[in-house]
């Protein structure tokens, strides 16, 4: 039987349902890399050029380690989703970059999914991909109807129940949550606030102080495209509604404070913080802007989040 | 309306050149101060920190523009993949959180370009005739392309002028005579004139100059004040220096020939196949092809010149070492943290590098 690997990273959180779905459809194996640790992101962080920001060095580490266990990498070039709006360059060149810095790698399947460039387009990347599968293009046809019915299967799961891309992948229930008096939107790519070793388990510490956590996956895709229209209009990025989206539609509805959680040196983050934390000084809602490195450590952020949340509780009593 | 602009290169002089046609008492052109230090100081002060470079110089040129009282301001826009469509957001945002009363004009970069700035230049300039608004536009296209073609023996000159800096003093003077030039027949003498006084500069004949390429991100490649006048400093250093990037050939291109099926790229990209085979934004695609270009070209070695972040650079950066084309690249990432003592120290180690590459004709092999 075939193996397929998929790396633990980027947008294995969002798609992986989907991804795996595909593939088992066709006849293949998946294998998932571990979860992320220091020595995932040290293999990582010496391939790249130290510029790379920390989502794409931990990248290159799943694929570091996984390069010996499967026979192909999946690694899918998601250069656009939606009509003028594209992914950002390091996603876009993705496969290349793994191919030229992890030379051991096995051979990578790299469909290019571009919404600019039409169907046909479309269709033909898939097929290029299932061919190494199957040769029956009915049997492919029907492994991708299936896939995309999982992905809105997960979709709708995560914006139904209010769980996050953990609880949906490996289907565990939601934590009880506790009378808490506090609801934080959490907002950030899901590569980076569900990935623990880099996040440093922020939404399991914020848990633990009694916090309502809420996330932009929580909310459905057309109330976050709908809010992300109200504020820039157009969306530039395939991915601006889970950052610019989610954030006016958690300072809309009210919630208590907004944690982003941006790696450093993300271009598209830095142009879309700004516009949040804006909109933020408008309706007077707490910011708190946190910028993760592989340098950063658990216990500087931990106390950043128990100043934010003491400011944030003494406001709440104070408005009270 | 008083329209305001940020620097770019060489751009203002093609604006002053369709002001000067299409000026009236009502509309003129603010031309902002050359790029100082200061103009960085506002843009980094006012932009969000992790913002790239051409952000923060553009808006601090921006905000030095509506000092001097532009209530209309140009910024490029496009649907391209890198950070350039959300410039004029953000930074119309923070101009209207600055309290400077200029609104937005923006030229589309990606699609309907030439009809994008017809329209604009008609508008601006309260409906004059057709035939007036794009015959300014190819008189400033032509001053445009006149700087670049004189720029290009610039580059040769300087790396083996006798008395360092007579090319770049006779580029200047160019530069002032042919913004005062009012035809373009008087643009193309003096073109002609320029050229023949650049090959008469006294010269070192048994110089042999090692050979570099710029490549990189556009903003910064052509803007000298972004990259501290690289271009210049290598040919103190005796480097010649050579761009594809220039703007007089990018509005040929992608304004006219692209639509007639010719692409200036196309070689390039081809030639970045093997390593990366789509588009990823910006100018990536074409810095990893124009790589293989300049080592098959026989070139000493390329300096690849980014914004600090920049996107496309650095999966362009990531790709770069492992292509089969063997060549010395300095990579070399611009920001408001940069110094030219720094960069200089670099160049001269760079130099020193290709030197001996060259004396030793080991270009097949890896350092």
């Amino acid at each position: 039987m075939v193996t397929v690997g998929i790396p633990r990273a980027l947008l294995y959180y969002q798609y992986y349902p989907m991804w795996k779905v595909f593939l088992e459809k066709l006849g293949a194996e998946v294998v998932v890399s571990l979860p992320t640790n220091k020595s995932i992101l040290n293999s990582g962080v010496t391939r790249g050029v130290q510029d790379t920001c920390l989502p794409v060095k931990v990248f290159f580490g799943h694929v570091v380690s996984l390069a010996d266990k499967c026979d192909f990498m999946f690694v899918p070039a998601v250069t656009s989703l939606g009509k003028k709006s594209y992914n950002c360059s390091k996603l876009i060149g993705l496969p290349n970059m793994a191919r030229a810095l992890i030379p051991e790698c096995p051979p990578i399947l790299d469909p290019e999914i571009n919404y600019e460039k039409g169907r046909y387009n479309l269709y033909r990347n898939i097929y290029e991909v299932g061919r190494h599968f199957t040769c029956n293009p009915f049997k492919l046809k029907k492994a991708v109807e299936e896939a995309w019915a999982s992905n809105l299967d997960y979709r709708n799961k995560m914006s139904d129940e209010g769980i996050t891309h953990f609880q949906a992948i490996d289907c565990k229930p939601p934590p009880d949550v506790k009378s808490s008096s506090l609801t934080i939107a959490v907002i950030g790519h899901p590569y980076i606030i569900y990935d623990e070793y880099v996040s440093h388990r922020l939404i399991s510490w914020l848990q633990k102080m009694e916090v309502k956590v809420v996330t932009p996956e929580m909310v459905s895709q057309e109330e976050l495209d709908a809010a992300t229209r109200r504020l820039v209009g157009v969306p530039h990025w395939s991915f601006e509604p889970e950052i610019i989206g989610a954030g006016e539609y958690y300072l809309e509805t009210g919630v208590d404070g907004i944690i982003i959680v941006a790696a450093f040196g993300c271009g598209p983050d830095s142009m879309m913080l700004g516009m949040v934390q804006h909109r933020a000084k408008e309706f007077e809602i707490p910011l708190l802007p946190l910028s993760l490195d592989e340098h950063s450590s658990e216990g500087g952020l931990l106390t950043r989040l128990e100043a934010f949340l003491d400011m944030v509780r003494r406001r709440k009593r104070v408005c009270v | 309306m008083r329209i305001g602009f940020p620097h770019f290169g060489n751009v203002y002089i093609a604006l002053k050149a369709v002001a000067r046609r299409l000026e009236s008492p009502g509309d003129v052109l603010i031309t902002p101060p050359p790029m100082t230090q200061h103009t960085l100081d506002l843009g980094v002060k006012y932009s969000p920190a992790e913002a790239c470079l051409p952000y923060k110089l553009t808006l601090g040129s921006l905000i030095e523009a509506c000092e001097l009282g532009a209530d209309v301001l140009i910024q490029a826009r496009g649907t391209g993949i890198c950070r350039l469509g959300y410039y004029a957001k953000g930074q119309e945002q923070m101009l209207r959180d600055l309290n400077y009363a200029a609104h937005f004009l923006t030229v589309d970069i990606s699609h309907h370009k030439f009809i994008g700035i017809m329209r604009l230049m008609r508008d601006v300039t309260h409906n004059r005739t057709w035939h007036e608004i794009i015959s300014s536009f190819f008189f400033a296209i032509g001053k445009l392309s006149a700087l670049d073609r004189i720029e290009k023996v610039v580059h040769k000159i300087r790396a083996v002028e006798l008395e360092k800096g007579t090319a770049s003093r006779i580029y200047r003077k160019a530069i002032t005579s042919i913004d005062e030039a009012t035809k373009s027949k008087e643009v193309k003498e003096l073109t002609k004139e320029y050229i023949e006084k650049l090959n008469r500069v006294p010269k070192d004949i048994t110089a042999e100059p090692l050979k570099v390429g710029i490549v990189g991100e556009i903003y910064v490649v052509i803007e000298p004040f972004a990259n501290m006048d690289i271009e210049i400093e290598l040919g103190k250093l005796g480097i010649e220096v050579e761009r594809t990037l220039t703007i007089s050939r990018w509005v040929k291109y992608s304004l006219f020939l692209n639509y007639l099926g010719l692409d200036e790229w196309r070689k390039v990209h081809k030639l970045a196949h093997a390593y990366l085979d789509h588009d990823i934004g910006g100018d990536g695609w074409e810095s990893v092809g124009e790589k293989v270009l300049y080592a098959r070209n026989g070139f000493d070695g390329i300096i690849h010149l980014a914004p600090f972040t920049c996107m496309p650079e650095i999966v362009a950066e990531n790709i770069m070492p492992s292509t089969k084309e063997d060549i010395p690249v300095l990579a070399v990432t611009c920001d408001e943290q940069q110094s030219k003592q720094g960069m200089l120290t670099r160049l001269e180690a760079f130099t020193d590098l290709i030197g001996f590459r060259r004396r030793r004709g080991e270009h097949g092999r890896r350092v």
